[in-house]
């Protein structure tokens, strides 16, 4: 018993050590091609500065009326901002059919939706970053108070988690930039609603830690649902 | 290497392919020919781990697909007529990712010999996304070779080339099975497809119809066997049709 321990850990270890290589291998080369066209950024931040700036136009004659929409404004924004996300980056793995290259790789497919959550989550904290910024100038609220970041930061992995499944399923569909938001809004709107009550909550100034814990347990346990979900299921879904 | 025994596969109730069986030895080079939707894609997605059978086996130097895919993978390259390569990113830095994934010890040097080895090396640091067919088709034969696969699969790997190209490829892929690859090609060029190859099965309605020695047999007669098995097959879904009206 001992022994087939002794010589499971190692195996096990090695496992893990490949599948975080994998994982950083997708990562590095997403990150890389953003680095080179610009593309997903560009198009995520300029869409949110027009919506962003859209509303505080309209908004302009009844200022404490934008405030109090302000959050619900600042998630309208990261979801369909990050829907065009979600789809570049699916996308990228379309075009010349390099999914295929991936999915003849010999690393665990699971690995793909680690990498694709993590890279698609760094450019959609990079907008959230750029609209915090914006927030507070536009609206003069404390959207960088750490309770706030925190329900951005846990909503956000829960929206990417969903997103990245549901166009992964869609990416071979003809009409996947129609299917995407169909598909995936429904879907992640409960913890959209619930990081977003807990982000009015937290600017505030005064939260009630009640509301704020109860609604971020909620949202983690989306995330961590969905999760499971992803990486029980992704690997079914590509080899469909 | 390659065993492919009684393989079917079907699309709803379409059948594809209809008990292909075909086996490759180590180091041999095979081209298999067939008409369009003969089902040719379908098979090398099949023996690529890209596509699950319906029924019937395919073993790689005696792993069976399917149970071992995960380690067969490690084995296998695959060009295809798609380049499977990012247009944004450089030739280096597409290799290096390769590299990365197939977890390779040695990148730096390998990425650079296989630059070399397909005259890219010059044009490293250039995004893929400005090379010109021939370069992406070579640069897609390194990648593929990159982590040194035992079986080099081809999907059409001739589409697009000019004669220039073709030509590098057709050295590229002598200098790979002189390496002792087994390789399997599928292409529509018959002539080109037999003289690069050590033997040549046709693929016609889902079933190898024929297998020939490359050495025994000249263009011209491959030709006529070739025009004959797809010319029967299109009588008979003639007659089909008729008898069905």
């Amino acid at each position: 018993m001992t022994t087939q321990h002794a010589t499971a850990a190692p195996a096990e270890k090695k496992m893990t050590q490949s599948f975080s290589r994998s994982v950083w291998a997708i990562v590095w080369k997403d990150l890389q091609i953003e680095k080179h066209t610009r593309q997903t950024m560009s198009v995520m931040i300029m869409y949110a500065l027009v919506t962003v700036i859209m509303f505080n136009f309209a908004l302009e004659q009844d200022l404490d009326a934008a405030r109090r929409v302000a959050t619900g404004l600042l998630w309208a924004t990261i979801l369909l901002a990050g829907t065009l996300g979600l789809s570049r980056s699916m996308s990228l793995e379309r075009e010349n059919q390099t999914i295929d290259a991936l999915l003849i790789a010999p690393i665990d497919r699971r690995a793909v939706y680690a990498a694709k959550v993590i890279s698609v989550s760094i450019f959609t904290f990079l907008l959230e970053a750029v609209l915090v910024f914006i927030f507070i100038i536009f609206f003069n609220k404390p959207f960088y108070y750490p309770l706030v970041l925190l329900a951005l930061f846990l909503g956000t992995i829960g929206y990417v988690a969903a997103g990245v499944l549901i166009t992964s399923m869609t990416i071979q569909a003809r009409s996947r930039e129609v299917l995407l938001p169909i598909l995936l809004l429904p879907i992640t709107l409960p913890v959209v609603l619930l990081a977003a009550t807990a982000v009015s909550e937290a600017i505030t100034g005064q939260p009630e830690m009640s509301i704020i814990s109860s609604t971020l347990s909620l949202v983690l346990a989306f995330d961590l649902t969905i999760l499971a979900a992803g990486f029980l299921t992704f690997p079914l879904v590509l080899e469909s | 290497m390659i065993e492919i025994n009684g393989l079917v596969k079907q699309y709803g109730l379409q059948p594809v392919l209809r008990g292909v069986n075909l086996h490759i030895k180590a180091g041999e080079f095979v081209t298999l020919v067939g008409s369009n939707g003969a089902g040719k894609s379908t098979l090398l997605r099949i023996v690529a781990t890209l596509l699950k059978p319906t029924s019937g086996t395919v073993k790689i130097g005696g792993w069976h697909l399917g149970r071992n895919s995960h380690r067969v993978r490690r084995h296998i390259g695959l060009v295809s007529h798609q380049t499977l390569l990012y247009s944004d990113l450089t030739a280096a830095e597409n290799l290096h990712f390769f590299a990365r994934l197939y977890q390779l010890d040695d990148a730096e040097e390998r990425v650079e010999n296989a630059l070399r080895e397909v005259g890219l090396f010059a044009r490293q640091r250039d995004p893929v996304g400005t090379f010109s067919r021939g370069m992406k088709q070579r640069l897609t034969i390194a990648r593929a070779t990159l982590h040194e696969p035992d079986v080099l699969l081809l999907d059409e790997p001739y589409t697009g080339l000019d004669q220039d190209a073709a030509a590098l490829l057709d050295n590229l892929l002598r200098r790979e099975s002189a390496n002792g690859r087994t390789i399997l090609m599928i292409t529509h060029d018959l002539v080109h497809g037999l003289n690069i190859c050590h033997r040549a099965a046709i693929l016609s309605r889902g079933k190898i119809m024929r297998e020939v020695d490359s050495s025994s047999i000249d263009a011209h007669q491959f030709l006529e066997i070739y025009t004959d098995l797809t010319r029967s097959k299109k009588k008979n879904s003639k007659k089909a049709q008729v008898n069905g009206r």
